[in-house]
């Protein structure tokens, strides 16, 4: 090993090198006491007042303090086992305010319970451990002495000159092959790490062409096969036009039988599927202005649009059975039912896309295709 | 002076022999003929007639006298059933002080009973939805929770604090409503909000709604103690922020200052 002087240094180096006591042959035969007094002189540290809050053990005084911190601990234990049994055994379950017996108001204890108890363990172990240190711990004073300034002109000078030739007696400097092909697999490492992280958030909107999932939604089909519309239920419930009172409002959802399961759950949750099936009052059926180009996508007084707002995306459905106006929660848009759902008020500058419906001979509501816009927010591509 | 006590007397015998035939009378009976299968078996009914005479007081300038609605002023009652009425009349919507945005809940006119004899009258003039009889706090509050919230949350939020819509009107907050009222809101589809016929939630839906609703309602659902506005996590954070760091700064210091 080289340098002993180095090794010696320790924490605190060559600021208290003079006041460093000498370390004798004799340290192993050295009392625990003279141990403590030698690390602390050689950290610089003096014990200005030391007192023992119980200079002789086992009084009648020490016993009561012990007792009375024992008596956090026991707290803590003690609410700690009725968190575990309230946790464990406590009607937790939902119960309504009707139900027989004090259900309902042990469900409502539940959460109190469980945090009154939890939180009572928890203090009271910090209580004991205060109580400990305050009561029990000997009251001392002690100070460190501490070097002013920087370092000692000889301490700069030389570990400087000593990282110098360290890094010169590698050879670094002179081995140019070793220096490049390191720098190379460092960089080479670092991107792969890059793109490890970010390629996961990397998706080409464009995939698939025309059939991008930009412009298609689940509504979609290629073979001809009826994609009906379906409400968000435990069973899979296709809609029918006698569901619907006049002036009401349901969201559907697309499903085609060929569909696994794993298909149609994939289909209800995609964020371009939801379409509000809407009823209008006979009243209000009659004065409808149809769109340009859809005049036929209605059936009777049924009316299907896309839920998601062409401003954000927000699912607009909160819907004025009185006015026919739908609203979009998130930023006030308007939307006339009337009118093709053109915005009349708010950010949104287009019609909620429409959907071309029609009823089979089974009766059951399907689409006649997909929606002719995209759907949802604006993005530059988009050619309406 | 004899000639004319006579005179008089004949008209007044003739008022009483043709006055009676009012007109609700005769729309009651076009009605009938109208709706065959609309059987009125009510026509004699104290209750109906009760109903007629209320209606008659308290309802009659803005809904007409054949319930047919007067323009700008209140629509068509026929076919809204009793349950539209059960609902304006027991939340004290109608009769309206005023024409505006939304009209809105406030102390109710009349008696239970009263409200029945209205609610038998317009049932007695086109039929409509009913409130069932039956018990309609369903068993089932978190398949109501997950109805409300595909169905009623849009408006009402989840936990029936209400939005505002266009205009100046507004979906209300839920509060002090009974099962029946929600229940009724639902078939009848009062003011700006959509109607759920029970086909598109069946009546088992329906009372397990009522069951979720009631579970905010009747008896506030707040473990903590404290709904906060009931907006969900965003103020509860804020607080246990606010509230509980500066409890620990608080103690912390406490600490320190005994040391």
């Amino acid at each position: 090993m080289s340098g002993d002087g180095g090794s010696h240094g320790g924490p605190v180096g060559g600021s208290t090198g003079q006041r460093r006591p000498t370390i004798d042959a004799g340290l192993s035969t050295s009392s625990s006491e003279e141990l403590v007094r030698l690390g602390l002189a050689l950290d610089g540290v003096t014990i200005a007042h030391r007192e023992d809050p119980f200079p002789v053990p086992g009084t009648r005084a020490e016993k009561r303090t012990e007792r009375r911190i024992a008596r956090w601990f026991i707290i803590a234990a003690l609410a700690g086992l009725g968190f575990l049994a309230a946790y464990l055994f406590w009607p937790y379950e939902y119960a309504s305010p009707g139900s027989p017996g004090s259900r309902h108001l042990l469900y409502q204890l539940y959460t109190p319970i469980i945090g009154v108890l939890f939180g009572l363990s928890v203090f009271a172990v910090g209580g004991g451990t205060i109580a400990y240190a305050k009561n029990l711990l000997p009251h001392e004073t002690a100070v460190q002495e501490r070097h002013i300034g920087g370092s000692a002109e000889v301490d700069r000078v030389t570990t400087s000159a000593i990282l110098a030739d360290s890094g010169a007696s590698s050879g670094l400097g002179r081995r140019s092959l070793i220096k490049r092909s390191a720098g190379f697999g460092a960089t080479v490492l670092g991107a792969g790490l890059g793109v490890f992280a970010l390629g996961g958030l990397v998706r080409n909107p464009w995939k698939g062409g025309d059939h991008a999932a930009l412009w298609v939604t689940p509504w979609r089909s290629d073979n001809g096969e009826p994609v009906f519309l379906r409400y968000d239920a435990e069973q899979l419930t296709l809609a029918r036009p006698e569901d619907l009172a006049a002036g009401s409002i349901a969201t559907v959802f697309p499903y085609k039988r060929s569909w696994s399961e794993e298909e149609a759950h994939d289909a209800l949750y995609a964020s371009d599927s939801p379409v509000m099936l809407i009823r209008l009052r006979p009243e209000q059926a009659a004065q409808v202005v149809q769109r340009k180009g859809q005049v036929d996508f209605h059936y009777g007084d049924f009316y299907a649009y896309s839920k998601i707002c062409t401003h954000l995306g927000c699912p607009a459905s909160l819907y004025e059975a009185q006015t026919a106006r739908l609203l979009c929660p998130c930023h006030q848009s308007q939307f006339d039912m009337l009118e093709y759902a053109k915005p009349i008020f708010g950010p949104a500058t287009r019609a909620l896309p429409q959907l071309h419906i029609g009823v089979n001979d089974e009766g059951y509501f399907y689409a006649k295709g997909d929606f002719i816009e995209p759907v949802g927010p604006a993005f530059w591509e988009r050619r309406s | 002076m004899l000639t004319l006590g006579v005179a008089l007397l004949a008209v007044g015998g003739l008022y009483t022999v043709f006055a009676p035939q009012s007109q609700t009378a005769h729309a009651q009976e076009n009605l009938a003929q109208k709706n065959p299968t609309q059987k009125n078996p009510a026509q004699g009914d104290p209750l109906v007639r009760q109903g007629e005479q209320l209606y008659n007081n308290a309802c009659i300038t803005c809904h007409g006298v054949n319930l047919q609605g007067v323009k700008d002023r209140g629509p068509s009652l026929i076919g809204v059933g009793q349950a539209a009425v059960y609902f304006q009349v027991s939340t004290g919507r109608m009769p309206a002080t005023r024409q505006e945005a939304q009209i809105a809940q406030k102390p109710v006119s009349f008696s239970p009973q009263e409200i029945d004899a209205l609610g038998a009258f317009v049932q007695a003039n086109g039929g409509g939805p009913m409130v069932p009889t039956s018990s309609l706090a369903g068993g089932d509050p978190a398949r109501g929770g997950d109805l409300f919230r595909l169905n009623c949350a849009s408006c009402h939020n989840f936990t029936g604090r209400g939005i505002a819509l266009s205009s100046g009107k507004y979906a209300p907050a839920i509060g002090d409503v009974n099962p029946q009222q929600i229940y009724a809101a639902m078939i009848s589809g009062p003011q700006s909000m959509p109607r759920f016929s029970d086909r598109q939630l069946t009546p088992q839906d329906k009372r397990d709604i009522i069951a979720y609703v009631q579970s905010f309602t009747n008896a506030p659902n707040n473990p903590g103690g404290y709904s906060l506005g009931g907006f969900g996590p965003v103020p509860e954070g804020v607080v246990a922020w606010i509230i509980g760091i500066s409890a620990l700064v608080a103690v912390t210091l406490w600490i320190g200052a005994k040391a």
